[in-house]
């Protein structure tokens, strides 16, 4: 064995030793003593360029977004997605950010996000289910439709939904938006008839805000479910099943041209 | 004592270890990038999209539509919560949480490698520095000689030392070298985030530094380093103890992969924390992810660590200095 080279890699090894100590020590005090720097360096992100070359789809909203129900997963969302690849030779790109048993209090506060308000703005269409969990609390059924808890819902989501629609069309005047309004998943039930007043006035609220705002498309779907409720449930008895969401998917894609 | 360390070095070069050691590195980091390119592969034709924003936001939605599911364990849903909340706010500030670059994979490697693998590698030569002589029965002929014994284990131990930092020094060096044939070799100035509290209500972002990704890389590698040194002192230890390799090596190995284990399911048990194998991921702390313990923190950590090092050592030395050798 050459003594050199043994003492070439002892040399080296003793260096790192020291190099690795120095990073432990230097781990150590700035964990404990390093001062919190604010964090400046954060850019704005560039502004989205306008490309004609693709078509963006920005979905928002709760689990009919996120495609509950539907066995495949894709929901409506993916549905009308497949559909418009059929219809046009440009690529389309999917943004799916719903998130189950969202609110429409919650979808405001993730509209207030940076990266989220980015990408609407470079969005060409944006989809949107709210609505369904203020009114349900996630499937629970509508336990007091008449009393005055409702009507404190009620104006709390009309002022969410005037302030999301708000937020979409500041980030972003010109995509279109398609608003997929309330069906009744307890239409069978005993008291379905008391609930299906209900969403037919939450409906025609939401049309009636939707219409004050450009661009904005109200697409009921209360008429899909009204008669054949069950066939088109899933097994929860609240969400759509996969024939359900085409329903959807069908309905909302007939309404999409550029 | 500078003569008979050099005659420990040689020893050791001699039986080529650390070339093995290098060779496995390699095959596994080979490996590793290729799993990486592929997962960054199928995740960019999944979205369609190149942006590290869009797809960091996707897996934001991701992580709070599993939230939403009641089939979680509370103690999984508090670290996607953490893990979460660190996301977006990384998004927030517009930080790319991995700038694609061999740093940021050599970053990673080593976050990952710091409780098994690395371990494992220094193993394979502090598990029969001591226990070898015994079998090859060169111990006498070590001990014959005119010097006294707590100098020829101490040789040994700097041996053990200068050799575990040479392997974190390879690993550094070919996880680099080769994760930047694919992924590029830039990326040092990179900023990451430091400096998370994670606490019973989630993340606290007030104390948050901003660092280079080189500043963060070397005291990750501190850390990595302090492990395998405490790692290679215990099966030093043991191989001064127990005169069979094979079985020092099994005891060691069963305590490193039960910490692994233990890791994912002591949350319950508190005192398993003074164990030193749920403590060996000391870089979970400077990435800021969930501790495995409730109340367990760097110097914590670092402590239970020191404890289990020096006892380490004394029993060996002890040891080495009282027992008979026929």
């Amino acid at each position: 064995m050459n003594k050199n080279i043994l003492r070439v890699i002892t040399i080296i090894a003793a260096i790192f030793f020291v190099l690795w100590l120095g990073g432990l020590g230097w781990a150590m005090a700035d964990y404990y003593g390093g001062k919190p720097n604010p964090i400046t360096a954060s850019k704005a992100p560039e502004k989205a360029k306008e490309n004609g070359k693709e078509l963006r789809v920005v979905a928002i909203g709760d689990s009919l977004t996120r495609g509950t129900g539907d066995e495949s997963g894709k929901g409506y969302v993916g549905d009308v997605i497949d559909e418009l690849k059929t219809k046009t030779k440009k690529p389309v790109k999917l943004l799916n950010l719903g998130v189950n048993g969202q609110r429409s209090d919650q979808l405001r506060t993730q509209l207030g996000q940076k990266e989220v308000q980015r990408q609407i703005q470079r969005a060409n269409i944006v989809l949107m289910t709210i609505g369904g969990n203020d009114l349900f609390r996630g499937g629970q059924g509508l336990a007091d439709y008449q009393s005055d808890k409702l009507q404190i819902i009620e104006k709390s989501y009309l002022q969410n939904l005037t302030a999301i629609l708000k937020q979409i069309r500041t980030s972003n005047p010109d995509a279109r938006v398609f608003f997929v309004g309330l069906y009744n998943p307890f239409m069978n039930l005993n008291e379905g008839k008391n609930i299906s007043k209900v969403i037919r006035r939450i409906n025609y609220e939401s049309a009636e805000v939707s219409a004050s705002f450009p661009k904005v498309v109200f697409v009921p779907t209360f008429d899909l479910f009204e008669l054949k409720v069950n066939d088109y449930l899933y097994s929860d008895k609240f969400h759509p099943n996969t024939k359900g969401h085409r329903l959807i998917a069908e309905r909302v894609a007939s309404l999409i041209t550029w | 004592m500078i003569k008979l360390v050099q005659n420990e070095m040689m020893k050791l070069i001699a039986k080529k270890r650390l070339l093995v050691i290098a060779a496995i590195i390699a095959v596994l980091v080979a490996l590793f990038t290729y799993a990486q390119y592929k997962q960054v592969e199928t995740q960019r034709h999944k979205l369609g999209t190149n942006d590290w924003r869009t797809i960091l936001q996707q897996q934001i939605i991701d992580t709070q539509n599993r939230l939403s599911s009641s089939r979680i364990s509370d103690d999984w849903k508090k670290q996607l919560k953490v893990g979460l909340q660190q996301q977006q706010y990384y998004l927030d500030h517009n930080i790319n949480p991995s700038e694609p670059g061999a740093p940021t994979f050599m970053r990673m490697f080593l976050e990952n490698s710091i409780d098994l693998f690395l371990p494992l590698m220094v193993m394979v030569i502090a598990s029969d520095l001591v226990s070898s002589e015994h079998s090859l029965g060169s111990i006498k002929l070590l001990l014959t000689r005119p010097v006294r014994r707590w100098k020829v284990l101490l040789s040994k131990y700097i041996t053990l030392c200068l050799s575990i930092s040479l392997i974190v020094a390879i690993t550094g060096i070919i996880s680099y070298l080769i994760s930047g044939m694919v992924f590029g070799y830039k990326g040092w100035g990179a900023p990451v985030l430091t400096g998370f509290n994670v606490t019973n209500q989630g993340l606290g972002t007030e104390s948050v530094k901003l660092l280079d990704q080189w500043q963060f890389l070397l005291m990750d590698f501190g850390l990595v380093w302090f492990v395998a040194i405490v790692v290679g002192t215990l099966s030093f230890m043991l191989s001064v103890l127990i005169r069979s390799t094979a079985a020092g090596m099994g005891v060691m190995l069963a305590a490193l992969i039960s910490g692994a284990i233990l890791s994912n399911m002591v949350s319950s048990w508190n005192s398993a924390k003074y164990l030193f194998m749920v403590n060996l991921r000391l870089t979970d702390y400077m990435k800021g992810t969930a501790p495995p313990i409730e109340g367990m923190t760097l110097s914590f950590s670092l402590a239970v660590l020191l404890v289990w090092w020096a006892a380490a050592l004394a029993v060996a030395f002890w040891v080495f200095t009282k027992r008979d050798v026929y």
